[in-house]
C-alpha cells in the first residue's frame, strides 16, 4: 500500500470518525472538489463579513464614541447571520452537519438576542391621576417633573397649578397598539445619525408616525373626562401640556429642555398636544441626546401632566445653588409673561443673586437692558428664595425651579427637579494670557476651553452643515441646536444666560460656552481659528496652549451607560478568541465560548479539510508544485481555477499565480536570503527552508501527509500560508476584498514550550508593525483589519520575511537585551526592504 | 477570466425580481439593474410577488422582509417551496438576530440590512445569481456518487 493511503486510511481511522473521504481520481469526484472549493470561498467570505463586524464593535467598544442601539443591534446581527453561515459551509465541506456545533451556536446567538431585545416590560399602573394623588413614589409612573411637582404642592404654602398625569402606562399603551417602537426602531436603523440632514429628516417622520396614530377611544374619553372637571368645562379654559420623562438612568440625564411644552391648549386641541408632546421624544436633539448618554429610546417612557394655565405677570427659573456665584447663593432669572423665552434665551431676562440663607439678601440686581422698571420686587424676589430652599430642604438637593407670579402677586411652581450639574466647589482659575482677545465679556454657560475654527450658524439650513470640532457661534442658544453640541469643541452665543437650556446641556456634556456674547456673530469671521476660553470669559485668535491644559475634568456620558453595557455583555459573547492554538486537545466545540471561537473552528476544520481534498484530488489538477529557487517542496493549491483548469502540467512558477497575495508574502521570505547574518552560525536560510520541510508536526493540523510539503491555498482574494517554526505550526492567511479597496491579514502561531523567547520576539515586532497582537497559553495570535491594498501587500511582505527571519536566530541571543537587539536590527531590515522596493 | 467576472456574467443571464414597497429604494435599485443590464421585474407586495414568480421564473430574488399583507418569512419559504433553485436576499430596515437566523435557516442566501450600499447589493446579486445557475446545472445533471475507490482494489 503507497504511503499516502496508509496514512489516509489512518486518518480515517483515527481522526475523521464517520467521515466519508472519497478517494479523488475521477471526474464525479473532481466536481466535489469544485463544490468544497466553493464552498471554502464561500466561508471565507462570510469569516470576512463576521470579521468586519466584529472589528466595528470592538472599535466601538475601545473609543467609547457615542453609538446607538442599531449601531449594536445591526452590527450582532451581522456577525451572527455570518457566523451560521461559516457553519453551513463548513458542514457542506465536511460532508456532514456538525450538531454539537449548532447547538452550541443556537446557545450563544439566544442568550446575544436576549441581551439586545432586553427584558422589556410593559409598564402597569392607572392611565390618570391627579396631582392631589401622587408622589415620588409614583415617578416611575409618572415621570420625575410631576412626582415632584404634586410633592411640591403638598408643602405648606408652596401652590402648583390644579392638573392631572396621564400616566406612562397611557402612553407606553400608545406605543404599543400602534407598534410605534417596532416601526420607530425601523426607522432608526436607516438613520445616519451623524449626517444632520437625514437626523432631521428621519425624526420628523418618526414625529408624524406619532402623531397620526390613533389614541384608544376609551383612553381619549378619560383624558377629555378629566379635562371637563379639571376646568369646569368652561370653553375659555386653557391648559398647559407637558412632557415628564422617566428613565432608568434619571440620576446622571437630566434631559433639560428636550421634550415640548404645550401651552394654551383648549379641549379640542388636547389630544393632538398629547401627541405632540410624546412625539418630542423624537426631535433632533432628544434623538442625539440619548445617543450621546447611550440611552435606549424604548426604555425612556414618559408621562403627561395637564395642569391649569397660570395667566403669567412675570415668571422666572430659580436655581436654589448659583450657578456661577459664590456656593451661599441662589440665583433668579425672570422676564414678564411665560418663562418659555427665558429657557430659550430669545428674550432679554433680568437677574437676582441672593443669599441661600434667610433672611434672604439681594446681593446683586442686574435687570434686563429693556425693562424700564424692575420686573420682580424685592418683596417677590425673597418670597421666591423662602419658596425655593423649602424645596430644596424638602428634597434634600439644590433644585431647578420654574415658577410664574399671576396678576393677583400668587407664586405658583410650576417645575422642581435637581439641579442639572452641581457648581464644583472650587472654580479654576483662569491661567494668565498676553494679547488682546477677538471678543471678552459675555457669561460663562459652562467653564473650560476648546480651539477650533469658528462656524457661524444663523439659520437651521446652516446649522445642518456644521462640521466636527468647530467652534459653533449662534445669535440665540436654541434648544433646537443642540445636536450641534455633540459635534463642537465649544458654544459662543450673542444671547443667554446660565439658566437656559442649552447651557445647561453645555455643562451636562463639559462643553465650554459662552453666553450674552455680543455681536459674536459679527465679529467672529467664519473659518478663523480661535480659542474659546469659557472660564475667563474671552475668544483668543489661534491657539492658545496654556489655556487648553485640562483644568475640567470632563464627564463621560456614555460611562456606564445602557447602551455601552448592552454593548459590553454581547461583546463577551462575540469576540474574544479562546480557541488560539489549533492543537486538537483544545481545539473542539466544547471550548468554544464565543462566535468568534466557533469561526475559528470551522475555519481550522475547513482548511484542514481543502488541504486533503486537494491532496486527493490528482496534484496535476488542483494543487501544483511551484519551481523555486527556495529549498523545500512549494505547492500551491488554486481554489478559483480548479473547476475549469485545462492546465494539466504539474509544476508551475510563482508568476504563473494571478494572486498578488502569495507574492507579497513570497517576496518577503525570499529577500531573508539576502540578509546573511539573519541566520545563526550553524544555519542558511536554505537549511531552514528544508528543516521546515522536514520535521514532524510541519501544518497547523498536523497532518501527517503534509509533512514533507508546503502549501499555499490560493485564490484570486485570499491567500493562505502553513510553515514551522520550532516545531510548532505557523500559519498566514491574507483576504482582499477590492470592492472596498481592504484587506486583512490574520498571523497565528504555536509556542514551543521551549523557546518562548521567539513568540515575544515575534509578538514585540508584529506589534511594532501595526498588529493587535492576542496572547493565551502558548500561542500567538496577530491581526489587522481594513489595511488597503499598498500596506496589506507590505505587510504581508514584512509577515513572510518575519516568518523565516525568525527562525534562523541564535537561542543564545536570547537574553533581554539580545532579544531588544535583534527587534531593533530586524525593524531596521524590514524598513529597508519596504523602503528598497 | 477573473473571478468578478465570472459573477457579472452570472447576473447577466439571470432574470431576477425584486420586492419592496420602499419606492425611493426601488427606484434607485432599478436605475442600478438597468444600468448593468440585469433583467428585472418589480413587486410591491409578497402575493403579487408570488403571482410574477407564476408567470415568469427568476433566478434571484430580493425581497423586503417588512411588507404588507404576509410576513417576509412566510414569503420566502412558499418561494424556496415552491422554486427551490431560485435564491433569495433578505432586505431588513430592522435588525434582529432572531429574525436573521429564521431567514436563513429558511433558505435565505443571504441577509443584508437596511442601508446598504448599492455596490454591496449588486454584488450580493451577481454572487447570488452564480448560485442560482449552478443550482440549475446541479438539477440538470444525473446524480453521481464520488468514485469512492475501494481501498483493496487501490491495492491489489
Amino acid at each position: 500500500m503507497p504511503l499516502l493511503d496508509r496514512i489516509l486510511t489512518l486518518l480515517r481511522r483515527l481522526r475523521l470518525p464517520g467521515a466519508t473521504v472519497p478517494l479523488l481520481n475521477s471526474e464525479p469526484a473532481h466536481r466535489l472538489l469544485v463544490a468544497h472549493s466553493r464552498s471554502f470561498r464561500d466561508l471565507l467570505v462570510a469569516f470576512a463579513c463576521a470579521r468586519k463586524a466584529m472589528a466595528e464593535l470592538e472599535a466601538a467598544w475601545e473609543d467609547g464614541r457615542p453609538l446607538s442601539m442599531s449601531f449594536i443591534r445591526a452590527r450582532c446581527t451581522q456577525v451572527t447571520v455570518n457566523v451560521f453561515k461559516v457553519i453551513r459551509h463548513q458542514g457542506q465541506i465536511a460532508d456532514r452537519r456538525d450538531s454539537e456545533l449548532e447547538r452550541a451556536f443556537s446557545r450563544l446567538r439566544q442568550r446575544i438576542e436576549a441581551i439586545l431585545e432586553g427584558e422589556r416590560q410593559p409598564v402597569a399602573g392607572e392611565m390618570l391621576l391627579d396631582l392631589a394623588q401622587i408622589n415620588r413614589t409614583l415617578t416611575s409612573l409618572t415621570g420625575e417633573k410631576m412626582a415632584s411637582l404634586a410633592e411640591a404642592g403638598a408643602i405648606t404654602n408652596i401652590r402648583i397649578p390644579p392638573g392631572f398625569v396621564l400616566t406612562a402606562a397611557a402612553t407606553d399603551l400608545f406605543f404599543q397598539r400602534n407598534q410605534l417602537y417596532r416601526k420607530i426602531n425601523h426607522i432608526l436603523q436607516q438613520t445616519e445619525v451623524d449626517e444632520l440632514s437625514d437626523l432631521y429628516s428621519k425624526s420628523a417622520s418618526i414625529q408624524e408616525l406619532i402623531q397620526t396614530a390613533p389614541m384608544a377611544p376609551e383612553l381619549e374619553t378619560l383624558l377629555l373626562d378629566r379635562f371637563d372637571r379639571l376646568t369646569g368645562a368652561g370653553p375659555a379654559c386653557r391648559v398647559a401640556v407637558r412632557s415628564s420623562a422617566i428613565g432608568e438612568e434619571f440620576d446622571r440625564s437630566f434631559f433639560t429642555g428636550l421634550y415640548h411644552t404645550e401651552l394654551d391648549v383648549g379641549r379640542d386641541r388636547l389630544i393632538d398636544a398629547c401627541k405632540t408632546v410624546l412625539a418630542s421624544k423624537y426631535t433632533p436633539q432628544a434623538i442625539s441626546y440619548r445617543l450621546a448618554k447611550g440611552l435606549l429610546h424604548e426604555r425612556c417612557a414618559m408621562g403627561i401632566g395637564v395642569l391649569a394655565m397660570v395667566e403669567a405677570a412675570v415668571s422666572g427659573i430659580c436655581h436654589t445653588c448659583s450657578i456661577d456665584g459664590p456656593g451661599d447663593t441662589l440665583d433668579l432669572f425672570y422676564a414678564p409673561g411665560m418663562a418659555k423665552g427665558i429657557v430659550e434665551s430669545t428674550r432679554s431676562v433680568g437677574h437676582l443673586r441672593l443669599s441661600r440663607l434667610p433672611p434672604h439678601r439681594i446681593v446683586r440686581r442686574q435687570e434686563a437692558e429693556d425693562a424700564t422698571r424692575p420686573w420682580l420686587t424685592d418683596v417677590e424676589a425673597i418670597a421666591l428664595a423662602e419658596a425655593g430652599m423649602r424645596l430644596e430642604h424638602h428634597f434634600g438637593a439644590p433644585r431647578e425651579i420654574e415658577w410664574s407670579i399671576d396678576r393677583t402677586g400668587s407664586l405658583f411652581v410650576l417645575q422642581s427637579r435637581p439641579a442639572a450639574v452641581p457648581r464644583a466647589s472650587v472654580a479654576p482659575s483662569p491661567p494668565v494670557v498676553a494679547g488682546q482677545p477677538l471678543l471678552h465679556g459675555g457669561v460663562t454657560g459652562c467653564d473650560g476651553a476648546g480651539y477650533g475654527e469658528v462656524f457661524v450658524v444663523r439659520t437651521m439650513q446652516e446649522a445642518l452643515h456644521c462640521p466636527r470640532r468647530a467652534v459653533l457661534v449662534v445669535r440665540h442658544p436654541l434648544p433646537s441646536l443642540a445636536p450641534l453640541l455633540h459635534r463642537a469643541v465649544a458654544l459662543v452665543a450673542e444671547t443667554g444666560n446660565q439658566a437656559c437650556h442649552l447651557a445647561a446641556q453645555a455643562r451636562e456634556f463639559g462643553l465650554p460656552c459662552l453666553m450674552a456674547m455680543e455681536r459674536a456673530t459679527e465679529l467672529l469671521a467664519a473659518g478663523t481659528p480661535v480659542t474659546v476660553d469659557a472660564t475667563g470669559r474671552a475668544v483668543y485668535q489661534g491657539r492658545v496652549e496654556p489655556l487648553l491644559r485640562p483644568t475640567v475634568d470632563r464627564p463621560d456620558p456614555m460611562a456606564g451607560s445602557p447602551v455601552q453595557r448592552t454593548l459590553a455583555s454581547a461583546l463577551a459573547l462575540i469576540s474574544p478568541l479562546t480557541l488560539l492554538d489549533p492543537c486538537p486537545a483544545d481545539f473542539r466545540t466544547v471550548h468554544c465560548q464565543t462566535l468568534h471561537d466557533i469561526m475559528r473552528l470551522c475555519h481550522g476544520q475547513a482548511v484542514r479539510r481543502m488541504f486533503e481534498f486537494s491532496l486527493r484530488s490528482g496534484q496535476g489538477k488542483a494543487a501544483k508544485r511551484l519551481r523555486s529557487t527556495l529549498p523545500g517542496q512549494w505547492w500551491a493549491i488554486d481554489l478559483d481555477e480548479a473547476p475549469g483548469d485545462d492546465d494539466h502540467r504539474p509544476d508551475i512558477e510563482l508568476t504563473d499565480i494571478a494572486s498578488p497575495l502569495p507574492h507579497a508574502l513570497w517576496g518577503g521570505m525570499q529577500h531573508v536570503s539576502g540578509q546573511k547574518p539573519a541566520f545563526s552560525r550553524r544555519q542558511t536560510a536554505a537549511a531552514a527552508l528544508i528543516r521546515a520541510g522536514v520535521r514532524r508536526g510541519f501544518d497547523l493540523i498536523r497532518a501527517p501527509f503534509s509533512r514533507e510539503k508546503n502549501y499555499f491555498l490560493i485564490s484570486q482574494k485570499y491567500c493562505n500560508l502553513s510553515i514551522q517554526l520550532d516545531r510548532q505550526p505557523v500559519m498566514v492567511e491574507a483576504m482582499f476584498d477590492d470592492q472596498r479597496g481592504a484587506g486583512s491579514i490574520t498571523f497565528r502561531a504555536a509556542g514551543s514550550p521551549r523557546q518562548t523567547w521567539r513568540l515575544e520576539l515575534l509578538a514585540q515586532l508584529l506589534d511594532h508593525f501595526g498588529y493587535r497582537i492576542n496572547r493565551v497559553g502558548g500561542a500567538l495570535f496577530a491581526w489587522m483589519d481594513q489595511e488597503s491594498d499598498v500596506e496589506l501587500f507590505d505587510r504581508l511582505k514584512t509577515l513572510g520575511y518575519l516568518a523565516i527571519r525568525i527562525r534562523g536566530l541564535d537561542a543564545e541571543r536570547a537574553d533581554a537585551g539580545g532579544l531588544w537587539l535583534c527587534r531593533d536590527k530586524i525593524i531596521c531590515e524590514i524598513k529597508e526592504m519596504l523602503h528598497h522596493d | 477570466m477573473t473571478e468578478q467576472t465570472v459573477q457579472l456574467e452570472a447576473a447577466l443571464k439571470i432574470h431576477l425580481l425584486l420586492v419592496d414597497d420602499d419606492l425611493e429604494f426601488k427606484g434607485v435599485m432599478q436605475r442600478h439593474l438597468e444600468r448593468i443590464g440585469i433583467r428585472h421585474s418589480v413587486s410591491v407586495c409578497c402575493l403579487d410577488a408570488l403571482d410574477l414568480l407564476e408567470a415568469q421564473n427568476a433566478e434571484v430574488v430580493i425581497m423586503d422582509m417588512n411588507m404588507p399583507e404576509m410576513d417576509g418569512i412566510q414569503c420566502l419559504r412558499k418561494v424556496k417551496e415552491r422554486w427551490p433553485l431560485s435564491e433569495v436576499v433578505i432586505l431588513t430596515g430592522h435588525a434582529s438576530v432572531k429574525s436573521g437566523i429564521e431567514g436563513m435557516e429558511s433558505g435565505a442566501f443571504d441577509y443584508c440590512l437596511k442601508p446598504i450600499d448599492i455596490r454591496e447589493l449588486i454584488e450580493k446579486i451577481e454572487l447570488a445569481a452564480q448560485k442560482a445557475l449552478i443550482n440549475q446545472e446541479d438539477a440538470l445533471l444525473i446524480p453521481a456518487t464520488p468514485a469512492v475507490v475501494p481501498q483493496a482494489k487501490r491495492t491489489s
